[in-house]
């Protein structure tokens, strides 16, 4: 452990030469500053390995540095959480540190306590209406979005109709401008609406979880998660699709037999089309399509990782698979009723073993308050990260499109190695070449140099091993996400600080972590530290992975045991786990950076350790 | 005509406290409720009443402590307490029964031989006071032969004069010829690992957990603390088992055939850190936890024995239930404070978290 129980600041942590330049690609204020020490080393930075495990690319933080506003706005200026402030960010070396900004002078924590106790209450005694109100405006706000209009091409002249009788009297030099600045605002947005109810969605299981272990002190915060948990969420909606078209097919033996094929899901759907049967199937599918089947092939964060919209292999692979389940006579649906029984089951008895009536009308009241919000946690993520982002993606290469076509750019998804202030430069470049008239050139050779040298940068931040913390550790956390979700607990940063401050450790062989679902399981490690090295996994493999989302789900069935880096009980890998029965252990904090593909690992997830038996 | 001083444990429940013994009292309401319990007797309080007074035992015991002069407080008198019990002990176990009781205890002990299925079956021989002296009276174990148990149920009175009892009713300044109390006479299990659980855990009180503590061989390596157990968790929800501790477990207290004598017997060096009792036992163990404990209305403090012949589960003896003493006597009182979710919440909002490295 570390003499002084810190961690390097962030101007003492050496970065490979190869990474040389990698501060151009962020907006200054989003970088660790001279002129900003003293507030910076007050604070305690660690590495967010939920939303950005990964290298950032300059135009997905886009997302970050929307939530850093957001978040933080709900805690201090909306529902006014009188001790909490927000959540800063900070990128170093391509990735992103964030930091529980530090309490308010304590006249603003009386203050903000007047605005609590009267905001507060009111939305939880009106959240099922709030949320049918939040709920339209988000599908109007994507459905906007979708419709959102970007130039395919420029025009050589604007047609007529444009001017005579009356002039419009602007063109797509304009329109361009426009819809890139409006999809950046509609983004943005989405974002703000993210957290409308979240904060206090994760408040409120923070009470609960106070509220229960008061009660019952040793309990597991797995049973806690299992209480509050939903199933008939949105996110188990994409796997239930697919459940319910394996079984459409199951007796169309036709459409069986394409589906079944090793080819790709092109193929497959242009040989469903040629026969009626598989077009009648394909239909249905189309009609699941959107939104259920919009959802990110990883976390969402990262334009790379794809959705199932444009990357069909995917879904049609889980389908494979499904079918093939089916014909053993394994059942492939998650059982949502039984989830639920369980859950009332569990609330039930707990409750039952509570000494006095007076706390049993507590509880009862406090289960109330968060079964009431907690759907919120559950819900946004589908329709933000997966949805919304994937209509995103999806416009956003509209515009890189148009880049290549004119040249400023050699790849569409090269407009991802600019950040959102400086795509309007290089639109605005186009824009102005084409109102210039013949021959006028752009900058595209400056921005194609810039392109692939951010490219290697990039290439070189993945291969480093970012430090998991910088600056002295807190001494308490106001701040619900940061406790809840990024799980930052005494045990959380003794285990990063055992990690060691980003050099390689390969000395520990046993690393600690919640014990998230019950079980031991011994077999060989599968890390997968880049989402699309999903398809490398193995069947019988240990899966070691930063975090995991609903569209791994059908992973699960194919590993022993799951470890994490991040995450609660209540994360993706954990709820799953549980439901299929395997040992998980999350929130190692270290253990992608401590074991390798191979090493054969013993999973305990009751006890929430992970031992590595043998090095690969 | 004499009152009744000897019962069948199905005779008798908690309401025969004041008759029996706390210890045999607990017996048979476990054994009215259907938990599996050695088969065995209780002598009442009644008996041993009998036995000091029928015989000349009270008698020459006041005499013997007539020129009796100790100061209990005086640490330098113990050995004069000590001399003192000595004697009496003696002159009580050199004391014949009444030849009707002998012969009773006698009629019982074959009964229980002829249930049990075995000639000179192995019994322990419990003392049983109606009010708690925890540890301070005698047990004696494998105790075979109707004589011996004859014998053993005496010495077991006789321990009511033992040392520390002397002393301590010396310093309540209760008489010292006479302190009626219970004996238990319950058949021997044939321990593989025994020890005691409690169905809250007393470690923080959580009353959602069954804790047990086992360990090699008979339970007194476990009550006694002579021997660090086996320690577990258990969910009384979900029933898995969330915490194991597996201790150098070192000896284990068993019978010697040879001398006849219940001794430590040191373990060989493989079997001292493995689990003693087997997942799906530690589970039962749990579930009839559960189940005493919602028969008795409050939190409980149980020895229960394993039987290394039967099969599971009949193979699980219950063989002491109380209340547990630490957590079990304070008050029921609520610990949220009748707050509302709503207050609950604000609470948590003004909190922060503690994160102490």
């Amino acid at each position: 452990m570390a003499e002084e129980k810190k961690f390097p600041f962030a101007d003492e942590v050496v970065l490979s030469p190869e990474l040389e330049g990698w501060e151009e690609m962020y907006p200054p204020q989003r970088l660790f500053s001279k002129d900003r020490e003293d507030w910076e080393k007050r604070h305690f930075w660690y590495q967010d390995k939920i939303h950005a495990p990964e290298p950032l690319y300059p135009l997905d933080d886009i997302f970050q540095s929307a939530w850093q506003i957001a978040l933080s706005q709900f805690n201090t200026r909306v529902f006014c959480i009188p001790p909490a402030q927000g959540v800063a960010q900070r990128i170093l070396g391509c990735y992103m540190y964030i930091a529980a900004v530090e309490p308010p002078p304590p006249e603003v924590i009386q203050e903000k306590a007047q605005h609590f106790g009267k905001r507060v209450p009111y939305v939880f005694e009106n959240y099922n209406k709030l949320w049918d109100k939040w709920y339209e405006k988000f599908s109007e706000l994507g459905e906007q979005m979708k419709s959102l209009k970007v130039i395919k091409e420029f025009e050589k002249y604007v047609p007529e109709e444009e001017v005579i009788p009356y002039p419009k009297g602007y063109t797509q030099a304009y329109e361009l401008i426009e819809s890139f600045n409006n999809i950046v605002n509609m983004i943005i947005k989405a974002w703000q609406w993210h957290f409308e109810y979240l904060n206090l969605a994760y408040l409120g299981y923070l009470m609960f979880t106070d509220t229960a272990k008061k009660l019952f002190p040793g309990i597991k915060e797995s049973i806690i998660g299992k209480m509050v948990a939903g199933a008939e969420v949105s996110m188990f909606k994409p796997e239930e699709g697919l459940c319910r078209l394996s079984r459409l097919a199951m007796d169309k033996p036709n459409v069986k037999a394409i589906l079944k094929k090793d080819i790709s899901a092109y193929e497959k759907i242009k040989e469903l089309n040629s026969i009626n049967e598989g077009k009648a199937w394909f239909e249905e599918f189309e009609k699941l399509k959107d939104p259920w089947f919009f959802v990110s092939c990883g976390s969402g964060w990262y334009h790379y990782e794809g959705s199932w919209i444009n990357n069909m292999d995917v879904p049609f692979n889980y389908i494979k698979s499904y079918i093939e389940r089916l014909e053993k006579g394994e059942k492939i649906e998650r059982s949502f009723e039984e989830i639920s029984q369980e859950r009332e089951r569990l609330v039930n008895e707990y409750r039952k073993l509570i000494g006095t009536d007076d706390d049993r009308k507590s509880f009862d009241d406090a289960y109330k308050i968060v079964r009431t919000i907690y759907r919120y946690a559950e819900d946004h993520l589908f329709w933000v990260e997966h949805w919304l982002h994937t209509i995103w993606f999806e416009k956003v290469r509209e515009f890189g499109n148009l880049l290549v076509k004119y040249n400023v750019l050699a790849e569409t998804d090269d407009i991802f190695l600019f950040n959102r202030f400086e795509v309007p430069m290089l639109l605005e470049d186009l824009a102005t070449s084409w109102a210039l008239g013949e021959g006028a050139p752009t900058r595209g050779k400056y921005w194609q140099e810039k392109a692939k040298k951010r490219k290697k940068i990039l290439e070189a931040a993945k291969k480093w091993l970012p430090v998991p913390a910088l600056g002295v550790p807190p001494e308490e956390v106001a701040e619900p996400f940061t406790v809840m979700l990024w799980g930052i607990t005494t045990e959380k940063v003794g285990e990063w600080l055992k990690g060691g401050g980003g050099e390689v450790v390969t000395d520990v062989s046993e690393i600690k972590g919640f014990a998230s679902s019950a079980g031991i399981a011994e077999g060989p490690a599968r890390v997968l530290k880049l989402m699309e090295d999903v398809v490398k996994l193995q069947p019988g493999e240990i899966m070691v992975a930063p975090c995991t989302n609903p569209s791994w789900a059908p992973v699960f069935t194919k590993i022993k045991a799951a470890v994490t880096d991040i995450g609660g009980l209540t994360s993706h890998a954990a709820i799953v786990s549980r439901e299929y029965g395997l040992p998980a252990v999350t929130g190692t904090g270290i253990a992608t950076a401590v074991i390798k593909t191979g090493d054969i690992i013993r999973v305990d997830g009751t006890t929430g350790t992970v031992t590595i038996l043998k090095k690969a | 005509m004499t009152n009744k001083w000897i019962y069948w444990f199905n005779e008798i429940g908690q309401e025969y406290n004041n008759t029996v013994g706390k210890k045999c009292a607990n017996l048979g309401e476990l054994t009215k409720a259907g938990f599996q319990v050695p088969p065995g007797f209780a002598l009442g309080v009644e008996a041993y009443k009998r036995f000091m007074t029928e015989t000349e035992a009270q008698k020459r015991l006041k005499e013997f402590l007539k020129d009796f002069n100790a100061d209990p407080n005086n640490v330098a008198d113990t050995l004069k307490f000590e001399e003192a019990s000595e004697r009496m002990r003696s002159i009580v176990e050199s004391i014949k029964m009444p030849s009707d009781m002998e012969r009773t205890i006698k009629e019982y002990y074959d009964e229980l031989c002829r249930i049990t299925n075995c000639k000179d079956a192995f019994v322990a021989t419990r003392s049983a006071g109606p009010v708690s002296h925890p540890g301070q009276y005698e047990t004696y174990l494998n105790v075979s032969g109707p004589d011996n148990v004859v014998f053993n149920v005496k010495r077991v009175w006789s321990s009511t004069f033992n040392t520390r009892s002397i002393i301590a009713r010396a310093r309540l300044n209760l008489p010292l010829d006479f302190d009626p109390i219970g004996v238990a006479v319950l058949t021997m299990v044939d321990a593989k690992a025994a020890g005691v659980m409690f169905t809250i855990n007393p470690i923080n009180g959580d009353i959602s957990k069954v804790a047990i503590e086992a360990s090699f061989g008979y339970g007194e390596a476990v009550v006694s603390g002579n021997v660090t157990p086996d320690r577990y968790l258990v969910d009384k929800v979900t029933m898995e088992i969330e915490e194991r501790v597996i201790s150098d477990k070192r000896a284990e207290f068993t019978y010697n055939p040879d001398t006849k004598e219940m001794e430590y017997k040191e373990l060989p060096s493989d079997k001292r850190k493995i689990q003693c009792i087997e997942d799906r036992e530690i589970i039962e163990l749990a579930r009839l936890a559960k189940d005493v404990e919602n028969h008795f209305g409050c939190p409980q403090d149980i020895e229960w024995s394993i039987s290394r012949s039967l099969p599971f589960p009949k193979n699980i003896f219950l063989v002491q239930a109380r209340p547990e003493s630490v957590w079990g006597k304070k008050k029921k009182e609520s610990v949220l404070g009748k707050k509302s979710g709503m207050e609950l919440l604000f609470e948590r909002a003004f909190t922060p978290v503690r994160v102490k490295i």
